[in-house]
């Protein structure tokens, strides 16, 4: 899984690229843990390079937001691809995670 | 020939066992069932302590000293792997809920149809045996591939085929599994007033936690139906029930609709879920609005229920409502490209189907075509509800 980083001051976006499903849900799930840090103070996922996402890819999100809510750290997703767009809406889940149109919006409004 | 299914009946009426004994001799003659009997809650449980190769307990609900429904909750505790179908009264459906949210497996009502009664064993220690095989081989650790197999049957097992069909609707439904991907399944069941609910749910994963997640997921869903009669509170009380256990973040995806034969009205809500498709008579078709919900099993009550809506229509004589998942809209074809909605839609211009099965068959035939030698990347789940034309 390809997947790009950058810390500024506190905000870690990180960048994955790719298709995410079954087949690669679990090595997905490994490299956004290795790139979450426990004093990120907030984290977004910028998603533009992601062409398609299943559900074992979503529920892989869920388990990122779940992790971080924890620890009470905002996260968001940014950059949604329509078919990925309308994933997150029939799904119901821009309702449980926070989605912005672009790494910019995202970065001037996660809070 | 392999050993008999134990079969333990719970019920305080003493003339339900000759009964029992009467309608089933042929069963039991054949070595196929084998049955015990007890008068109530404390009764069974003394014997289940005793004895732990019963498969099914069969129970009433209400009982002297300890009633089915506190039985079930103890059933748990004994950690038997076995499964649980309750009798109950006509129409008492808020004890059928509790008990389905109680880990039942399914139910029969009374005066108890022995033919009804057969199938729902049947299917029952069908299911226990697919499930005992999949636990057993979960321990022997089989690789992955078997053990998606394995889960494929689980999902098989929990697929009703006797479809309804009346002079007013009829219903038919098909899950075709692909490998690796998805949990599909279908189900539906009448409640007393003889409106008709009708299931489509999508299961986020494959495998054995899948499974048992499905399991959970088809129990929870089948017993808020019958309990709170509209479609909406449904999911809600689904939802509660699957995200109070789920640290694994599974969830399902979930269309579920009711149909009143006696006006053609329709009732549906979704979760996560691709909301229905209409079709006219005159073969034209559309898709309904969506209803703004979560998939089921991660998000809290409050967050759940606050956009959730469900949605009423009439189904005019000759039209046909369509449940399906993901798997008919997303189908590839070697190319890439989606099989889509929009060619969906268009299905059954100027050839409005006449049956439920029609309608059915054609939506599997038209992806099926659609898809030529591309492998299915997901499961695929068609149900068809057909208001009959006026005679």
């Amino acid at each position: 899984m390809e997947l790009a980083q950058e810390r500024d001051s506190g905000t870690n976006v990180i960048s994955p690229a790719g298709r995410v499903d079954g087949s690669n849900s679990a090595d997905f799930h490994e490299a956004l843990a290795a790139a979450i840090a426990d004093d990120d103070s907030r984290v977004i996922l910028d998603m533009g390079g992601i062409d398609y996402i299943s559900s074992a890819g979503l529920r892989v999100l869920l388990l990122v937001a779940q992790r971080l809510g924890g620890s009470s750290t905002p996260f968001a997703v940014c950059s949604l691809a329509a078919s990925v767009d309308e994933v997150f809406r029939i799904s119901g889940f821009n309702q449980i995670i926070t989605v912005y149109g672009t790494l910019d919006e995202a970065k001037a409004q996660l809070a | 020939m392999s050993e008999p299914w134990r079969i333990l009946v719970v019920d305080d009426e003493p003339d339900l066992e000759p009964l029992v004994l009467q309608r089933m001799r042929r069963e039991i003659r054949g070595g196929k069932y084998q049955f015990e009997f007890a008068g109530n809650g404390l009764e069974a449980l003394e014997k289940l302590r005793a004895d732990d190769t019963i498969d099914l307990v069969l129970s009433d609900i209400n009982m002297p000293q300890m009633d089915g429904l506190t039985l079930l909750s103890q059933l748990s505790s004994l950690d038997q792997d076995l499964r649980a179908v309750i009798i109950s009264a006509y129409g008492d459906m808020g004890n059928i809920r509790t008990a389905m949210n109680r880990g039942a497996f399914d139910f029969v009502t009374k005066p108890v149809d022995f033919d009804d009664l057969q199938i729902t064993i049947d299917r029952t220690v069908e299911h226990l045996r697919q499930w005992r095989e999949a636990t057993a081989s979960r321990d022997k650790l089989v690789t992955l591939q078997n053990e998606l197999d394995i889960a494929t049957n689980v999902q098989q097992s929990i697929l009703p085929s006797d479809f309804p069909a009346t002079a007013k609707y009829e219903i038919n439904a098909n899950m075709v599994p692909a490998r690796n991907v998805g949990g599909d399944f279908y189900d539906y069941v009448g409640v007393p007033d003889d409106r008709m609910f009708a299931t489509v749910a999508d299961v986020s994963d494959k495998g054995i936690p899948a499974a048992l997640f499905m399991m959970s997921s088809r129990t929870a869903l089948k017993g808020a139906a019958i309990g709170t009669g509209s479609p909406r509170e449904a999911l809600i009380e689904a939802n509660r029930v699957l995200q109070a256990d789920n640290p694994t973040l599974m969830f399902v995806t979930v269309i579920m609709s009711v149909y009143n034969p006696h006006n053609g009205e329709v009732t549906y809500s979704s979760a996560g879920h691709d909301p229905p498709v209409v079709i006219r008579g005159d073969g034209s078709a559309e898709q309904l609005p969506a209803m703004g919900g979560i998939a089921l099993g991660v998000a809290p009550e409050e967050m759940f229920g606050a956009n959730l809506k469900e949605h009423t229509f009439t189904l005019a004589p000759g039209e046909t409502l369509l449940l399906y998942t993901d798997g008919v809209s997303e189908a590839m074809n070697v190319e890439h490209e989606e099989f889509g909605t929009a060619r969906l839609l268009h299905l059954f211009e100027g050839n409005a189907p006449k049956s439920a099965d029609e309608a059915m068959t054609a939506v599997f035939d038209a992806v099926h075509e659609f898809a030529g030698e591309a492998p299915a990347s997901d499961d695929i789940t068609c149900l068809a509800l057909h208001r009959n034309a006026a005679p």
